[in-house]
């Protein structure tokens, strides 16, 4: 490219040798820090195990998750409510989605409701009034066939897991994704 | 042998061994030299040595020569930069101190500190200082900041400067951010839990950043040894690295500017060669800092004491149970007032962006060349605006506002909190006497006959619980409530407050009550 050009003509200093791999070696070094940024990243990004919160957690067969609208099932190991509507099965993250209050189930008015500020939601996690953005954050739920490993159902965008017909089936949680609620108008 | 020895000779070798000793430790200074500078007389030799120093010796050759006198009016930089490197040293020496006792675990942490406060000498006190120093310190760079926008000293060969400044600003609010966790009590817990959670506002790198630095999905054992590390090893390096860059612009590039009075406008050229004679480090400079940082050190130690400032201490964290009226810790609650108005990210992520953006091109986007008041109207109309709507923010940030709790829920909180004191836990023990006491049926006075004295304060308490339950009632908010303040013996030397408020909602009868047991050697909470 540069030699197609006329040489020195327009007061141009063209790129010398020295020059080159100079430039070359700091654009190593530019390298060097994008990959340590990558190391760096990798190194502390938090891993984790199954049955952690944040790694997969199996909940139980699907005979012991709570009856259709009774009361949610709470996990305080892995900040889970497990609750069970007309819907399908939801697997609920504890936190509001206001300011990150713990919120609580109340069976005398049967919603969830935050004691910081007042939100409250159904059952299913759906937006009833208070200060909060959102409808509750959920998690990604499947059902396993505890025998042959396979994944009877699965539901990928925080809806409501259809429970399949088999009784023994494995219910997951995978609390690595979390899927934001609905926002409300 | 001696009467040979000539007494005068010997004398002069032995001074002038001492003096090569004296020099070789001061660079260049000589003893005389050195007695000069303390009685504030001229330098005794030439070439001036107290320049010397400067160059030969690398304590000496970061801090200025001499600064212009006209720039060192007090009411022209308040010493603000001064005192805000102030604070920054004593965090770092009361924390080294500090971390002789601190273990960063979540089973150990809280215990630690709890250690630290009662069975420490001077624990508690350090603690203390450290708490205060680190308040001081995000107040004295916010001042300093507005100090230099307003006297425009951010504009030319400043605008580097300002931009390392704004750096600061960051790395402080991050400091005493990072330090609010590590007492791992129910205030740090939740005050870190908020700040974190705001970070998950932002669109695509939200979740990332946040499972960076707290280690897992919500705060444990990894997240307090990140903030730990962060704390006490990257954000001081940070800061360290930063603040010498930003002072050595200051002391050996463009030095402190001086007040527009001096070089803008009709200026009478006495008055402006006087502002600009040099006041010499040595010895000038020097000891007016010595006497900036006793004042300092003095304004911490009574703080501590006299004015009983104590760093709060609450109870141990606890991930299942958030605290009513959690809030950020108050640097923040701007961006959580912000965060009320409107939508998450916006709020929190593109408007914080433009705010930072805005302080960092101020140098460049106001080209007005003046830096007298009133010749650069906007600018400081808009900065006192900006002043305004950081307190307005702040404000709104707090838990009182714009969230609804319900009556009951308010004036209990406010006689009783759930974490820390209130004025229930001021009453003195002997006038905990056991009793029920209604609102509107007990009598508001001589609540206790048989203590000597009376119980002033119990009555107080019931005084305003009386008060402000009437208040709720005429305005509806509680219809046909009945209130109650129980005092009950539970142990020996423990006594059971329980505050209950039964009221009609909806046709349903609504009960709000909560119990706090309070202990005769409870001191003072």
């Amino acid at each position: 490219m540069a030699k197609e050009t006329a040489p020195a003509a327009e007061g141009k200093v063209q790129v010398n040798r020295r020059e080159f791999l100079n430039l070359a070696w700091l654009a190593s070094l530019g390298f060097l820090t994008v990959n340590v940024a990558g190391i760096t990243y990798l190194f502390a990004m938090p891993r984790f195990e199954e049955g952690e919160f944040g790694g997969l957690y199996t909940v139980g067969s699907a005979s012991e998750l709570p009856e259709i609208n009774a009361a949610p099932q709470n996990h305080p190991k892995v900040k889970l409510w497990i609750s069970n509507t007309d819907k399908g099965v939801t697997a609920l993250y504890k936190v509001c989605t206001h300011l990150g209050c713990l919120y609580n189930w109340s069976d005398q008015d049967e919603i969830f409701a935050c004691p910081c500020h007042g939100s409250q939601f159904s059952l299913d996690g759906e937006f009833i009034q208070g200060p909060a953005p959102r409808s509750l954050d959920r998690f990604v739920l499947r059902a396993v066939d505890p025998e042959t490993n396979q994944v009877l159902a699965q539901a990928d965008n925080g809806e409501p897991l259809q429970l399949p017909d088999n009784p023994n089936a494995v219910i997951q949680v995978d609390t690595g994704q979390r899927i934001q609620g609905q926002a409300h108008a | 042998m001696l009467r040979n020895a000539n007494l005068q000779d010997l004398r002069k070798k032995i001074g002038g061994m001492i003096d090569q000793r004296v020099r070789a430790i001061t660079a260049g200074l000589s003893l005389n030299e050195l007695r000069a500078l303390v009685r504030g007389e001229p330098p005794t030799e030439k070439p001036n040595p107290r320049y010397k120093v400067h160059t030969t010796s690398f304590l000496f050759h970061i801090r200025p020569r001499y600064y212009e006198r006209g720039s060192t009016i007090f009411a022209h930089t308040f010493r603000l930069g001064f005192f805000t490197s102030f604070f920054f040293f004593v965090e770092v020496i009361t924390g080294l101190i500090l971390m002789v006792y601190y273990t960063p675990s979540p089973s150990e942490a809280y215990n630690s500190i709890l250690k630290l406060m009662t069975n420490v000498p001077f624990g508690q006190m350090l603690r203390d200082i450290h708490r205060l120093g680190a308040e001081g310190m995000v107040i004295f760079t916010t001042l300093h900041m507005l100090r230099t926008f307003f006297t425009g000293s951010y504009k030319k060969e400043r605008s580097f400067t300002w931009l390392t400044g704004v750096a600061l600003l960051g790395i402080t609010l991050f400091l005493s951010f990072s330090g609010y966790l590590l007492p791992w009590d129910q205030l740090a817990y939740w005050a870190v839990t908020i700040g974190t959670s705001m970070a998950e506002a932002a669109p695509v790198f939200g979740n990332e950043v946040n499972l960076l630095m707290r280690g897992s999905p919500d705060i444990a054992a990894n997240g307090l040894l990140r903030f730990y590390l962060l704390h006490v090893v990257l954000m001081p390096f940070a800061a360290i690295l930063v603040i010498s860059i930003h002072y050595y612009k200051v002391s050996r590039e463009h030095g402190i500017s001086l007040p527009a009075k001096y070089i803008e406008g009709d200026v009478a050229p006495g008055v402006a060669k006087e502002a600009k004679t040099r006041i010499d480090f040595l010895p000038d400079l020097l000891t007016h800092e010595v006497f900036l940082t006793a004042l300092g050190l003095l304004a911490l130690v009574l703080g501590v004491t006299v004015f009983g400032y104590h760093a709060p201490l609450e109870n141990i964290a606890d991930p299942q149970v958030t605290p009513l009226d959690t809030k950020a810790p108050w640097y923040f609650w701007w961006l959580q007032g912000m965060l009320k108005l409107g939508d998450k990210s916006l709020m929190g992520i593109v408007l914080p962006t433009i705010i930072v953006a805005i302080l960092v091109g101020v140098p460049y986007i106001d080209r007005n060349p003046h830096r007298s008041l009133y010749k650069r109207p906007l600018a400081v109309s808009l900065g006192l605006v900006a002043v305004l709507a950081l307190i307005v923010l702040s404000y709104m940030g707090l838990p009182q506002y714009g969230i609804k709790t319900s009556a009951a829920t308010r004036i209990v909180q406010d006689l009783a909190p759930q974490e820390g004191a209130g004025p229930v836990h001021l009453i003195p023990y002997n006038q905990l006497q056991s009793g029920v006491y209604e609102v509107n049926q007990s009598p508001d006075r001589n609540l206790c006959p048989e203590v000597d004295y009376g119980c002033p304060e119990l009555e107080s308490v019931f005084g305003s619980y009386t008060e402000r339950v009437n208040n709720a009632i005429n305005v509806g908010d509680l219809p046909a409530a009945n209130a109650v303040m129980l005092i009950e013996d539970w142990q020996q030397d423990l006594k059971k407050v329980t505050f209950r408020i039964i009221w009609e909602e909806d046709e349903q009868s609504k009960t709000y009550e909560r119990h706090l047991y309070l202990h005769r050697e409870r001191g003072a909470e």
